[in-house]
């Protein structure tokens, strides 16, 4: 670990100021899980770390029933997943921040946190100059990339670690950002980006921009939500795949839809098509098996990882047949 | 005491070791059933217990000493490089920096067979000891490490056994990437005959991962020179081999050299062996002047400390219609790392069947990666896998129910030597496990589960040596109070051997547990006692224990004589006192008796006996496993494992439990998940820590039964005590894999059986 200097801002305002007077050798602290993490294995060495927990509002949640839920950035995760509104309404969030780690990593990570965690590649974690630290080789191409993204990749094959992410994807989430001393809304597909934008970042934040808050707008009555998050390991280990899906069914179809997908690409990931289409959709075990084969057929899988396409294809099967029938 | 000299021979691990020790010649009375004993066999809670669970106990990890310093070491970034030039410059000049080796400035000391020094100018695998620092903290010692400047020239590499072997492919070392030269080889009978007469011959491949111990307590050494006598607190499953290692190393009387282990957070074969780290703290505190601790971090365990080695192993057998072997044959090929080390895995097929005509083939190969070590029933874990998922295949062949087959080729001698066993109770193992987990009421036809989560029961079998054997030796002294103190050689590697000692000597003297202290683990004050390794701890000490504890008896009863003025055979012992026998109101207490003798200690020393000639000794069992696969995702989820096993006497039912769990679950680790990635464009290993390589946690952990089917093993010792350590691991990846064919009608031949491999082989 190499030897840093403490910020302890008390403003959004001080904090990006902060960040911006640093530029690329600053880092925001949140809950610390995956910035000590990075820090000690000299994945990064940043000369300032800048302590965001004694900016006040950061860590509540404001309910506004029939409208939305809006999240601080610094609402530790264990807070959400127990969290009576969530787990009644907004289940799938719920689901996911339980599934986070091990509880003492959730009683300390923050959803802001979870949300901006950089990802989990051996390479990146590893002594490797790759493409995501600004090398120009992404040695999982044609290494160990069984765990690695099937679609999106290209010129680097992460996933996105977060489950969270792939919750709010899933319940349509908007993000506010403190940028310029105000704050920007962006949607959860837009905050995060593909490495063909930019092979560096995993989203949109500038140096000087904080994500502040997440706002969920409430899913319509008689929605059921839900997550599923497949492991190698019963507990304490990153998704290979998971599924998130908000749906409402009335009768024997769905009425609307909408489902995102964690494990397959480098950002939380979403069809278009298939959000369209499950409007309508029949809510018979056999028409839901075959409406979840239609999809990933423009997947890419790497050498070591075309088997998550059956999985994710599954996974997918399992969670509208789980919320339906 | 009357003792002799004799030649003996026990297992050890990977092979049998011969000595020529001094044994014990006494015989005792046979102890029978457990449920006449008092203490021996009971589920006694660990003398230690308190202390562990309190925090109080101390480990080497622990351990802190006035003025104490710290060292950390600088491993090798690449995996084949010639040090051109090594600058410490800037290192040294951190403040808080003391001194720092490198090649340029270490003694030069021979290390792994001469293969190597301790540190070389060449280094072989990511990790290879480039320098070592020493400092005031162990932050700056971090810190220091960094500013080391290597100059590498690298070189080519190659990462696996078949690279290894091709005619072209870098070579290691000068004599070849082959350890020894030529692969082991090994037959009995006939092998082309043997196929001739079979109805069938089938062949298969299957392949295991290298796996990495990852025991909680990292590698540690302190060591404290007090003048020219050195003092080392060690994390070892051998403290009087740590203590040979570093009086040869730094050419020292091996008196000179206290290894002191006292608690061991775990070490499964890796601490079995003297680390470089040990040697090189004792030489950066000769130079400073102080004590030093040196740890090996989490990191550098999953390179430099021991892994098992991975397998590629190729399978043949012909049988009879009837399910009869006629013949067996396995080549493996086995990735041993940077140095020589061995990664056989012959055991189990040379000795579980009864098999005349039989040939085994297995190369250790070098590559440019960690060297293997010992990790818990070495070669036996890997070759079990392999043989007991071809026996179902041999079964299934015949149409025969795999465990009636594994009976029909039942060997009631040892097949290769043609030797009785002492005792062999595999039959009564397969009765017992397959009542317990339903093996006839439950199994069902092989993938006929219906639904996507699919059921299924797999078994396999279990070989192992464990015997035990001499020299050991098992100090008593016996104080003016009547309470005990026993010196046993060895250590106690968290297995219970405390506990155990005192329990062999209760059961002896009658005086109750509370009334002794156990010392083990320390050079200069314990006889001479084994290494913990081979399942060997327990029947190797706990026969001298006994051996010291009778002695102590008899010295007690002949004191009490010629106090009394009686002779000996009128007199009779019972809990710490001697009574007269025709009078009971007459007896002389221990406390009496050394009051009136004018002593202060009755001293007996007590040694292992030999193991009976002419007899093979083994210890058997099966497990039995039930699995449920998700066919959706591939994930492979272990719902019961039962585990029985012929492992002589139990001296202590709650340690024994706790090794099979432990056992069993580091089984279902290797199976299921446990694997050292290696990325082969770069020669570096990916998965360092544990986050990275997975072990199970608790909730994979299933529902767990065990059953010990045998008593003592009065051919042989005293105690009648087998090892166990290593039999709870070896047939439990075995047993899953059945379990999961059974499921699902697919066999995984290659571990760990992960989602991916499960949904390729259903999607694929």
């Amino acid at each position: 670990m190499n030897n840093f200097k403490y910020h302890q801002p008390k403003s959004l305002q001080d904090a990006s100021s902060l960040m911006q007077q640093h530029n690329n050798n600053a880092l925001l602290f949140a809950g610390g899980t995956d910035a000590l993490g990075l820090i000690k294995n000299n994945i990064i060495t940043p000369g300032n770390l800048v302590n965001l927990k004694l900016i006040k509002g950061l860590n509540e949640i404001k309910y506004t029933p029939g409208k939305e839920i809006k999240i601080g950035a610094l609402v530790n995760l264990v807070d959400i997943a127990g969290h009576s509104v969530i787990r009644e309404k907004f289940a799938v969030l719920a689901e996911a921040a339980n599934n986070i780690a091990s509880p003492q990593f959730r009683n300390v990570a923050t959803i802001g946190g979870n949300l901006c965690q950089r990802p989990r590649c051996f390479y990146f974690r590893g002594d490797f100059h790759c493409i995501r630290k600004g090398g120009n080789l992404c040695y999982a191409a044609a290494g160990e990339n069984k765990y690695h993204c099937i679609v999106g990749g290209d010129p680097c094959y992460i996933i996105h670690p977060s489950d969270s992410a792939v919750a709010l994807l899933a319940l349509d989430a908007k993000f506010s950002i403190y940028s310029d001393r105000k704050l920007k809304i962006v949607s959860a597909w837009d905050f995060f980006i593909l490495p063909s934008i930019d092979p560096t970042k995993e989203n949109i934040l500038k140096p000087g921009e904080i994500l502040e808050s997440i706002i969920i707008p409430e899913p319509d009555n008689g929605s059921k939500s839900k997550y599923i998050k497949f492991m190698e390991r019963e507990v304490f280990d990153f998704a290979v795949v998971s599924v998130a899906a908000v749906v409402k069914k009335s009768g024997g179809k769905i009425v609307k839809g909408r489902v995102a997908f964690g494990g397959v690409a480098p950002k939380p990931w979403q069809i278009d098509i298939l959000n369209k289409s499950l409007a309508g959709l029949s809510t018979g075990e056999e028409g839901i098996a075959a409406f979840s084969k239609k999809f990933f057929n423009d997947a890419t899988p790497l050498e070591k990882n075309a088997y998550k396409i059956p999985l994710v294809r599954n996974l997918l099967k399992r969670i509208l047949i789980d919320l339906t029938v | 005491m009357p003792r002799k000299i004799v030649k003996t021979k026990y297992f050890f691990e990977e092979d049998y070791r011969e000595t020529i020790a001094e044994v014990s010649t006494d015989k005792y009375k046979d102890w029978g059933n457990n449920d006449t004993l008092n203490v021996v066999g009971k589920a006694v809670s660990r003398i230690d217990g308190y202390d562990k669970v309190s925090g109080t106990a101390i480990y080497t990890f622990d351990v802190d000493l006035p003025g104490m310093t710290h060292a950390r070491i600088l491993g090798s970034a690449y995996p084949n490089a010639k040090i051109k030039k090594i600058n410490t410059k800037k290192a040294k000049q951190l403040d808080g920096v003391l001194e720092i080796l490198t090649f340029e400035n270490a003694a030069k000391i021979p290390w792994f067979n001469n293969s190597t020094m301790l540190f070389d100018s060449h280094v072989r695998y990511e990790g290879d000891e480039v320098a070592a620092i020493v400092a005031e903290s162990d932050s700056i010692a971090e810190e220091a490490l960094k500013l080391i400047e290597v100059e590498y020239e690298q070189l080519s590499f190659v990462t696996s056994s078949q690279d290894a072997l091709k005619v072209n492919s870098v070579k290691i070392h000068d004599n070849g990437n082959i350890v020894g030269g030529k692969p082991a080889e090994y037959d009995r009978g006939n092998i082309e005959e043997g196929f001739k007469e079979a109805d069938y011959v089938l062949e298969d491949k299957f392949e295991t991962q290298i796996a990495v111990h990852n025991s909680t307590e990292v590698h540690c050494s302190v060591v404290n020179w007090d003048g020219n006598k050195l003092k080392v607190w060690d994390s070892t499953q051998g403290v009087f081999a740590v203590r040979n290692v570093v009086s040869r190393s730094l050419g020292l009387p091996e008196s000179d050299v206290t290894v002191i282990t006292k608690y061991m957070g775990g070490g499964f074969g890796s601490k079995l062996e003297t680390g470089k780290y040990t040697i090189i703290a004792a030489l950066l505190a000769r130079d400073i002047g102080k004590p030093v601790k040196i740890t090996v971090n989490r990191k550098q365990m999953n390179l430099i400390t021991g892994n098992r080695p991975d397998s590629i192993q190729t399978l043949k057998a012909g049988i009879k219609k009837d399910g009869t072997l006629t013949a067996m044959s396995l080549t493996s090929y086995s990735a041993v790392g940077a140095y020589p080390s061995w990664g056989g895995c012959s055991g189990p097929i040379k000795g579980i069947y009864k098999c005349s005509n039989l040939k085994t083939t297995e190369y250790s190969v070098m590559i440019n990666a960690g060297r293997a070590r010992a990790f818990r029933a070495p070669g036996h874990v890997q070759g079990t896998f392999a043989l007991e998922s071809f026996i179902d295949e041999l079964a299934e062949k015949a149409g025969i129910d795999p465990l009636e087959f594994r009976l029909k080729n039942y060997s009631e001698v040892d097949p290769g030597s043609g030797s009785p066993y002492t005792t062999k109770l595999l039959r009564e193992a397969y009765k017992k496990g397959s009542e317990a987990i339903g093996w006839y009421e439950k199994r069902k036809p092989t993938g006929t589960d219906t639904g996507y989560l699919k059921r299924g029961i797999g078994m396999a079998t279990q070989i192992w040596g464990g015997s035990g054997g001499p020299p050991a030796y098992v100090t008593l002294k016996l104080n003016s109070d009547g309470s005990v103190t026993i010196l046993g050689g060895s250590q106690d590697i968290g297995t219970g051997t405390y506990t155990i000692l005192a329990q062999v000597v209760s059961e002896v003297l009658e005086i109750p547990i509370d009334r002794m202290q156990v010392i083990l683990g320390n050079t200069s004050s314990v006889p001479f006692g084994p290494e913990s390794g081979g399942s060997t701890t327990a029947p190797s000490l706990s026969p001298a224990a006994r051996d010291a504890a009778e002695q102590m008896k008899s010295k007690i009863i002949s004191g009490a004589a010629a106090v009394l003025g009686l002779p000996e055979d009128e007199l009779v012992y019972k809990e710490a006192s001697v009574y007269v026998k025709n009078d009971k109101s007459k007896s002389v207490s221990i406390p009496a008796l050394m009051h009136s003798m004018h002593e202060q200690m009755f001293i007996t020393n007590g040694a292992r006996s030999a193991n009976p000639e002419h007899y093979a000794i083994n210890s058997f069992g099966a497990h039995f496993a039930e699995v449920e696969v998700n066919t959706e995702t591939g994930k492979i989820k272990v719902l019961k494992i039962v585990a029985a096993h012929d492992i002589g006497r139990v001296l202590n039912q709650k340690t024994v439990e706790n090794q099979f769990h432990g056992g069993i679950i580091q089984g279902i680790g290797f199976a299921l998940m446990e694997e050292r990635i290696l990325d082969a464009n770069t020669g570096k290993v990916l998965n360092t820590d544990l986050h990275t390589y997975k072990i199970p946690t608790i909730k994979d952990v299933p529902e767990i039964e065990i059953y010990v089917v045998s008593k003592g093993d009065n051919l042989l010792s005293n105690t009648g005590v087998k090892g166990m350590g290593e039999p709870a691991i070896i047939p439990t990846a075995g047993a899953i894999a059945n379990a999961v064919y059974n499921a699902i009608g697919k066999r995984i031949k290659s571990l760990p059986m992960t989602p991916d491999k499960v949904l390729n082989a259903l999607y694929g």
